[in-house]
């Protein structure tokens, strides 16, 4: 059994972290010639809390936040998982201790990162056998019911790195604008949106289709499957494959977004957890966040296209999957 | 009543007036009496039909908004079922001479339509479609108006109406959409013959009114039909 030790992060303005992603919406790793979801094998996730506060924000209130987020997680129908908060220990976060602790860091040199979350993994199965989340004191926190002025809320933070602790990699749903070095968030349609919303808002407290269909698809019941589709296929350009292109899919009856990346050379992409009924295909580059947000360093990522509709609805089946759509793409 | 429902029959009262505005003055240049087949025949037809298209409305692709942000639209669609010609058959079997029972089917394949505009990375703006295929199973109640007969007696008005089973198969048979079909309506049966193995025409026009199936509304919608068959009775 081998271990790795992986670091995911949300950030204010801009990623300090290189994220290591092996699969869209999913963590992975590899094993032999496949990739291999990184998941739990073995529920209650058992977790503590560092016994330390900051701020406005005690000990209790953090571990009140953070069983919140949890449970907005294990709300998730159709799926099975669960957690338990076990208690108080004066051991920091990111210690590799075999116990799952969640509490504050002081990183000043890690200036643009709120939060982040470490795992340590089966690389044979993808099994999780550890994870520890630090939430960065260096910035001002809160757990005020309707949000703290100018402080991040606590649960929606965790939330958002509850979901890597599950095994839910970084979406681009989202829209940023260059500022000050970094970028801000316009507006976002998934909690696991790698930029958080500005001081004060809460709305990362409620989790959003594209989160739900990327947990569904790790944990999802016999029902999951059962009741949900996917749609795959390839982007081209030029008849050759587009790496890394970010596909959305839109379903103009409910109005919620799915995405997912084409994740090898030759285009390939599927997008699962979907609701049956129609589609609207959407093939977008990865240019509202930092590529290494979404992606391994020598992962090669085509931005060079233009936003392109599929020139088809796409029907997604109940318990199945809709395959060999072709986005064709042209370049800027 | 509801007002979908209403206004459904606002529109079948259009159409059977239409066919009996038509029929009325005809009716007083060529009086005589009708020509109705006689109990315990047997009416097979077969024919085309144009079945209404509907809106299913405009939604957007929304995301939500940071703080000091306005709502932001991705990109925003409209979306519409198309009308589209199709074909019918049906079995009718006379009860009285005025009044007949009668099963059939309709099958059309309309295009799904989804225009998409107002992309917020400037992709142009483009309509994406998919053909769904739709099947009306359905049972239906013909009262034939002898007293408007007209041309001899050859031409004899009629009005229907009935429930179904609608069926509808988005493309490659990918999804199912299941509902209720009702309709009401009137038309016109021309005769070339007497007795009761002969050939006519039949021509109708009514309202079809759907609940379930193919919508992005739980509310039941109304779409217009017009047809056209061949007849032969046994």
């Amino acid at each position: 059994m081998t271990r790795r030790s992986r670091i995911l992060a949300v950030t204010v303005l801009a990623l300090a972290l290189a994220v290591p992603a092996g699969a869209y919406l999913k963590l992975g790793t590899r094993v032999g010639n496949r990739t291999e979801s990184l998941r739990w094998r073995q529920f209650p996730v058992r977790y503590f809390i560092t016994d330390s506060g900051v701020a406005g924000v005690t000990a209790m209130q953090f571990q009140a936040a953070v069983t919140r987020a949890f449970s907005t997680w294990h709300a998730v129908e159709n799926i099975q998982i669960s957690s338990t908060f076990v208690g108080f220990v004066q051991a920091p976060p990111f210690v590799d201790d075999g116990a799952n602790v969640i509490g504050y860091l002081s990183r000043p040199g890690q200036d643009r990162t709120l939060a982040a979350t470490t795992f340590t993994v089966d690389e044979t199965d993808g099994r999780i056998l550890e994870s520890d989340i630090f939430f960065n004191t260096i910035f001002p926190w809160s757990t005020a019911e309707a949000g703290g002025t100018d402080r991040y809320d606590v649960e929606s933070i965790a939330l958002h790195e509850i979901g890597h602790l599950l095994g839910l990699s970084h979406s681009a749903l989202g829209e940023t604008e260059l500022i000050g070095g970094g970028r801000r968030v316009i507006a976002a349609e998934a909690v696991m949106f790698p930029i958080a919303f500005t001081r004060g808002n809460i709305a990362d407290r409620s989790l959003k289709a594209d989160d739900i269909a990327g947990i569904s698809d790790i944990y999802g019941t016999t029902t999951f499957s059962r009741e949900f589709g996917s749609i795959s296929g390839r982007v081209t350009k030029s008849g050759r494959g587009v790496q890394g292109a970010h596909v959305v899919a839109f379903n103009p009856k409910t109005g919620k977004l799915v995405g997912g990346f084409s994740l090898n050379p030759n285009g390939d992409f599927v997008i699962a957890g979907l609701e049956p009924g129609p589609h609207v295909l959407r093939a977008e580059p990865l240019d509202d966040g930092d590529v290494t947000s979404f992606f391994d360093d020598d992962f090669d990522v085509d931005v060079d296209f233009r936003v392109t509709f599929y020139e088809r609805v796409v029907a997604v089946p109940r318990g199945g999957g809709t395959r060999d759509v072709e986005i064709k793409v042209t370049a800027k | 009543m509801s007002r979908a429902i209403l206004h459904a029959c606002s529109v079948g009262l259009a159409a059977l007036a239409l066919v009996t505005g038509v029929v009325a003055p005809a009716m007083a240049q060529s009086p005589g009496a009708a020509s109705l087949s006689p109990p315990g025949t047997w009416e097979v037809s077969g024919g085309g039909v144009l079945v209404g298209g509907y809106q299913l409305g405009e939604r957007a692709a929304e995301l939500t908004p940071n703080s000091g942000s306005t709502g932001f639209e991705q990109f925003t669609t409209d979306n519409r079922v198309r009308p589209a010609f199709g074909v019918q058959a049906r079995v009718g079997f006379v009860v009285t001479p005025a009044l007949s029972v009668e099963g059939g089917l309709r099958f059309t394949r309309p295009l799904y339509e989804v225009r998409v505009s107002g992309d917020a990375e400037d992709a142009p703006d483009t309509t994406v479609e998919e053909k769904l295929s739709q099947y009306v199973f359905d049972g239906s109640v013909v009262w034939h108006l002898a007293g408007a007969a007209f041309g001899g007696g050859r031409a004899v008005p009629f009005v229907f109406g009935g429930a179904g089973y609608l069926r509808e198969l988005h493309e490659e048979d990918a999804l199912v959409e299941e509902g209720l079909e009702y309709h009401a309506g009137g038309g016109l049966k021309w005769w070339f013959g007497d007795g009761r193995r002969r050939v006519g025409v039949r021509g109708e026009a009514g309202i079809s009114i759907r609940d379930g199936g193919f919508d992005f509304k739980d509310a039941q919608r109304v779409v217009p039909t017009v047809g056209g068959s061949l007849i032969y009775t046994f």
